[in-house]
């Protein structure tokens, strides 16, 4: 396990998305909610960079004709086909099985002297977000 | 004992075509005194498509013996049909009225389907038990559709209801949820037969235009069966009637594969459209779409034809259906490859039974009971 600074928390408000990269790896930093979620940017479908797609809410499984709009800001729409991802458990809503993959999210304390936060301490103060990857640390 | 096949195979054949020798004579003692001076001076007249077979759509072997349109006379049609081919049972479904649905006035059709069915009880289904009876009904006028239903329904002679593949409204939208209702509500599978393709109020047989020819429009007859089938699916028709059954007689099925696999990956991007949708496509396909297999698909390999019947769960969704008396008819005992065990015995009557509630007694399936009880009767 390999813990990287990636962002401040202040740049995450409710409702935002940020693209950053760790490595060789593309991650989607999201607040859904006030919940910080993070996912490879890669569609388990088709390999679409599914974390630049459209997030929006949708329709609820319902009766016949009869429309229930839900899960509001909490659906990723992948820009390839469309393939819709709650952004709370990565899962695809057909296909549950079918997922985003997963990538764990800490707020920590500023830690200063690590040469990987300076890029992201720029900001006078508050908490930075890290993605821990597993493994060894992806070389930039 | 009789010309009954060696094999002691039980048979359902789900699509046979009872006809008329003269159909204004026959339908007229049932058509109320307005419709019966609109027969005497236009006839029994439905839309046609106006393509006509080349070498005609009655069997010319299967005349009657006195020269009378193939399948008019219900004798005749169990020896030269049913006990030629040990057929316990033969689902029938009519001649020369589908039409009645794309006709444009809605009355006129609604009066030939109720003559139909009256017609169809007295003379066929009192004839011998081995008929089954389809409702006609006329699915322009969908609640007259199931006062049609409801009244033969108590009838447990009729097993189906059954109209035409063509349409002006593909055939799940919510303007026919009064004839579903009625067909789930007395557990009837609704059916569509074609040759309305284009005829009448009908849209034309395929979205690009008409063909030009009998053997072209013949040809793509699956395109409509695959609008109808998707539409019923969509509009989630089988979500608000989870008991309905649909067969889809006469259409094919090889092509069902294709659309499965494309509502199916269509509805991984696009289910938000149809959020009443609980399940993959293709699964509601398989609780509640029959298909019958006549004509019966032939590819150069016999073995591709298996490949694509396992493909599209044939063990459960498949009728075997003869056509008998048309020209394009399948004998059951040669237009199938080779077929496990299992699988013929759902495909030949296990599904028909299972579907149509048909018991299939001993004395029924026994070789020659079919004559017996009618010499009785």
């Amino acid at each position: 396990m390999a813990k990287h600074p990636v962002a401040k928390i202040s740049d995450l408000p409710p409702g935002a998305r940020r693209l950053v990269q760790v490595g060789n790896y593309e991650i989607g930093l999201f607040n859904v909610g006030g919940e910080l979620r993070a996912y490879r940017n890669i569609c388990p479908h088709a390999g679409a960079p599914v974390c630049v797609g459209r997030i929006s809410g949708t329709t609820l499984p319902s009766r016949v004709y009869e429309y229930d709009y839900g899960h509001e800001e909490c659906i990723l729409r992948c820009p390839w086909h469309g393939w819709e991802f709650d952004l709370r458990t990565g899962e695809h809503l057909v296909d549950p099985a079918t997922r985003l993959k997963k990538i764990a999210v800490e707020v920590a304390a500023s830690a200063s002297g690590n040469e990987s936060l300076e890029a992201f301490s720029v900001e006078r103060e508050g908490d930075t977000l890290w993605v821990v990857l597993p493994g060894e640390a992806p070389k930039p | 004992m009789s010309s009954r096949p060696a094999s002691p195979r039980r048979l359902i054949d789900a699509d046979v075509h009872n006809a008329f020798a003269d159909i204004r004579a026959e339908l007229r003692p049932f058509l109320a005194r307005r419709w019966q001076a609109y027969a005497d001076t236009h006839g029994i007249a439905v839309p046609s498509a106006g393509y006509l077979s080349p070498v005609g759509v009655q069997r010319e072997d299967a005349r009657t013996p006195f020269g009378g349109m193939a399948g008019s006379d219900p004798d005749f049609l169990i020896s030269d049909h049913l006990d030629r081919y040990g057929i316990d049972i033969a689902v029938l479904t009519g001649s020369h009225v589908l039409g009645l649905s794309v006709h444009p006035d809605p009355d006129w059709g609604n009066a030939i389907a109720s003559a139909y069915n009256q017609n169809l009880a007295h003379r066929w289904l009192t004839r011998s038990p081995r008929f089954r009876g389809s409702i006609v009904v006329n699915h322009s006028d969908p609640a007259a559709a199931a006062r049609e239903i409801h009244r033969w329904a108590p009838d447990k002679r009729f097993v189906q209801v059954l109209m035409a593949s063509g349409s002006s409204r593909l055939l799940g939208q919510r303007c026919y949820h009064p004839l579903y209702a009625a067909a789930a509500e007395h557990n009837l599978p609704v059916a569509i037969h074609p040759g309305t393709e284009g005829a009448g109020t009908a849209g034309a047989p395929t979205p690009a235009g008409r063909p030009t020819r009998y053997f072209e429009w013949h040809n793509i007859v699956p395109i409509n069966f695959m609008a109808q089938i998707n539409s019923l699916v969509c509009e989630g028709v089988f979500e608000l009637f989870p008991n309905l059954k649909f067969v889809a007689i006469e259409g094919g099925l090889a092509w069902l594969p294709s659309l499965m696999w494309r509502m199916d990956k269509n509805y991984k991007a696009l289910r938000a459209e149809t959020p009443w949708l609980k399940k993959l496509p293709s699964a509601y396909i398989r609780e509640h779409v029959y298909l019958t297999t006549q004509p019966i698909e032939e590819p150069e390999v016999p073995g591709h034809f298996l490949q694509i019947l396992e493909m599209i769960n044939a063990p459960k969704n498949i009728l075997f259906s003869s056509d008998y008396p048309h020209w394009d008819f399948d004998n059951p005992v040669m237009a199938f490859p080779p077929l496990s065990k299992g699988w013929k015995d759902r495909i030949f009557h296990q599904n028909a039974a299972d579907l149509y509630g048909i018991t299939l007694k001993a004395e029924v399936a026994a070789p020659g009971a079919g004559e017996a009880q009618l010499t009785a009767g």
